[in-house]
């Protein structure tokens, strides 16, 4: 008999369709744009003539984005500066640093980074990085931006491994763990952090998603535990099963979304990340269903 | 009331001046550097203008006093009653077992202090015999029994100071880490700026003893300054020093901000925050109402936020702490986490500790918010502790968190000590009479 520890994502709610998004869906649905320059940005503001201080440029270009509803509008202007002087957050900043004047390098890039969040584009592909608990991970576009609630997933994974390991010291040393739909690697480099004998598996269907993983994974030292493969579990099941049988637990946080829903996203989402890691089908369900049948083959009895 | 007390506890020492005069010459022998330390003190001490009202013992001053003497003997008294009970020299009948269970826990409690009370007279025995080898007319007896006097002194001095460490027993909160809150007060952008630069004094002590320092919140003025700031401090020791430095600081100098050159004087404050451990201290998650930006709606791979910002209350009492230090949703919950454990804590410490100190002059705790604790006089180039009188200079050197701030907090705690002696004494003089 086997109990699988199985760990999906989940977070159910319908999206009513006139919910956000005010007007941005004239260009047609799944309309996606790679590159921000591509496209042409109405109104970036000029840049100043005279030397601006870090909280200036924070307070125009908050103006900015509010004036073009582009969303969160302090928080991306407060990142992207903050971003641009080094560090994560304003208030990590010292605040004398704040009150100094940008130079004119800073200035030119605190620009060229806001232009681009004026269409849309995330922040965290703007600055081509986020925090994930304890790591920071490189982000770039398409592949999915890791969501806070899944850093409560990996909570829930962790307090169930490490039970199950027991306190025994190498009693981990045989746990290993497969990720459908790794992304940035986000989940799968948190475990590893967490758990220094662990083993994982991790899988995408997407290349870009499968680079940025091992990219992440070497950044962070911790490459050598950790096999990546891109393959695509709905349609080469078997290559799945052959790559990694008998593993002590499965986790993902596959898509989930209506596909009914996916016109309703707001533009960061529908314009930059991948439909593929969203889009879960008429009912959400069919990335989800599909994994729930390879639980039983791909976990060993203990899984 | 504080003052008065405490001068009626140094006036008694009248009454023991015969007995501190037999041996003058430990004080000269053993002291010459403290002494000389002392004065320097109150010499430097004119400069604030107050008198200094107390000043800090020696051990051997502290053992001069007949009330120290009493109390001592007291201890022995009941360590040997407890003995007498525990060891079965009454029979078992006539005691109730949690009764003996209370005696045997004494009995072991008091064991160290009783051993090295009886080390000290053994010692003391051992001069006097050395004492009269000193009149012999063999010089290189008398020069053998100098040297042997040479390190009974020694020995006595250390087993003096080693009884009344033992006096003083540590407060439960001593053991635990802290959150350092900081504020600034009276004085506008001037206020603000002084509080940046005592958050980087703090930073730097930090550093100094080897402690974690850990930003839990930060929230900067326009002009370079800080409004609040609160930080998580961590590292032996840690809370056992801080806790000394709560309380109001007060800044005279001319402003950077200011264009007569008029002096100005503001304040800032200094709360100190007792850390818990998770083990001696524990929230109810069911009293927790934790608000992120997912809680007003959305979630999940609908929405992308970059609001990272997490905001803690405790519904029954109301109490929020917040934080938005990190990029991590996850990170930023321990953060506030932590910070409203320590508010909780302090919370609930603050009765007992408020109850237990009144009366001491360093309000040594949770808040202590109301006191002006600390003047920094940069015209003056000296910083002046109020509530033992004792003033260093050179302001720029003390803010760099090192030497000289260690020096005026080691000084706080002998004298915290010796009020916690005092006050032990206090209390026995008051039970005898």
């Amino acid at each position: 008999m086997t109990q699988g520890l199985v760990y999906l994502a989940m977070w159910r709610r319908t999206l009513s369709t006139n919910h956000r998004c005010l007007g941005c869906r004239g260009g047609g649905l799944l309309k996606r744009v790679w590159s921000a320059h591509s496209r042409l940005v109405s109104g970036a503001p000029a840049l100043p003539a005279d030397r601006i201080t870090a909280l200036q440029a924070a307070d125009l270009w908050r103006t900015r984005f509010e004036e073009e509803g582009v969303t969160e509008p302090e928080e991306s202007s407060r990142y992207i500066i903050a971003h641009v002087l080094g560090a994560k957050t304003m208030e990590s900043v010292e605040p004398e640093r704040l009150t100094e004047h940008l130079s004119r390098g800073k200035t030119e890039q605190v620009w060229q980074l806001c232009t681009r969040r004026l269409s849309r584009m995330p922040v965290q592909y703007v600055i081509e990085e986020w925090d994930f608990r304890d790591l920071t991970l490189k982000l770039r576009p398409p592949v999915f931006i890791p969501r806070p609630e899944t850093e409560e997933l990996v909570e829930l994974v962790l307090t169930d491994l490490r039970r199950k390991s027991g306190p025994g010291v190498g009693s981990e040393s045989g746990q290993t763990c497969v990720e459908v739909g790794c992304g940035s690697g986000a989940i799968s480099l948190s475990l590893l952090k967490s758990l220094p004998q662990l083993r994982v598996f991790a899988l995408d269907r997407s290349q870009d998603a499968v680079d940025l993983t091992g990219e992440n994974a070497s950044r962070l030292g911790l490459r050598d535990r950790l096999q990546i493969y891109q393959a695509d579990v709905m349609k080469n099941a078997e290559s799945v099963l052959s790559l990694c049988g008998s593993a002590s637990a499965l986790v993902s946080n596959p898509p989930y979304l209506f596909s009914e829903d996916m016109a309703s996203l707001e533009p960061e989402i529908y314009r930059y990340e991948d439909p593929a890691a969203l889009d879960g089908g008429e009912d959400g369900l069919n990335v989800i269903k599909q994994i729930l049948t390879l639980a039983p083959l791909v976990l060993s009895d203990q899984g | 009331m504080a003052y008065r007390r405490l001068l009626s506890l140094l006036q008694r020492r009248g009454e023991v001046i015969p007995h501190f005069q037999q041996k003058p010459q430990h004080i000269n022998h053993t002291f010459p550097e403290h002494t000389n330390h002392l004065y320097h003190r109150s010499q430097r001490a004119i400069h604030s203008g107050t008198p200094l009202m107390v000043k800090l013992l020696s051990v051997d001053e502290l053992f001069a006093r007949s009330s120290l003497q009493e109390h001592l003997k007291q201890i022995e008294k009941e360590y040997n009653e407890c003995l007498h009970v525990v060891s079965g020299n009454v029979t078992e009948d006539e005691r109730r077992d949690d009764e003996m269970r209370t005696k045997w826990t004494k009995v072991s409690l008091l064991a160290p202090l009783i051993q090295t009370i009886r080390e000290l007279d053994k010692k003391q025995k051992e001069i006097t015999q050395t004492e009269i080898l000193l009149k012999d007319e063999d010089p290189a007896m008398r020069e053998l029994a100098e040297m042997e006097r040479e390190g009974c002194l020694q020995d006595i001095q250390d087993l003096r100071q080693k009884i009344l460490d033992l006096l003083i027993t540590d407060e439960e909160a001593d053991m635990s880490d802290l959150v350092l809150e900081i504020t600034a007060g009276v004085g506008g952008q001037e206020a603000m700026l002084f509080t940046s630069e005592i958050f980087d004094m703090y930073q730097s002590f930090a550093q100094h003893h080897g402690w974690s320092f850990e930003i839990l919140d930060h929230m900067a003025s326009d002009l370079g300054g800080l409004r609040h700031a609160s930080a998580s401090i961590s590292g032996p020791q840690s809370y056992k020093k801080m806790k000394f430095e709560a309380g109001v600081h007060r800044v005279q100098r001319v402003p950077k901000t200011e264009k007569q050159g008029r002096m100005h004087t503001s304040t800032m404050t200094v709360a100190v925050l007792p850390q818990p451990t998770e083990i001696s201290f524990t929230i109810n998650s069911k009293d927790l109402r934790i608000e992120t930006k997912r809680a007003s709606g959305a979630g999940g791979q609908h929405v992308n936020t970059t609001d990272s910002a997490v905001r803690i209350v405790h519904l029954p009492t109301g109490v929020v702490a917040e934080c938005q230090q990190e990029r991590s949703q996850l990170k930023n919950r321990e953060k506030a986490m932590k910070a409203l454990r320590a508010k909780l804590y302090s919370m609930k410490l603050e009765d007992e500790i408020s109850k237990r100190y009144n009366q001491r002059k360093i309000q040594i705790g949770t808040k202590g918010r109301s006191e002006k604790i600390r003047t920094y006089n940069f015209a003056q180039d000296r910083v002046t502790d109020h509530r033992i009188g004792m003033t260093v200079h050179d302001v720029k050197s003390f803010l760099l968190g090192e030497d000289l701030l260690d020096q005026m907090n080691s000084s706080l705690q002998e004298f915290s000590s010796q009020e916690a002696i005092m006050e032990l004494l206090g209390k026995s003089n008051q039970e005898g009479s």
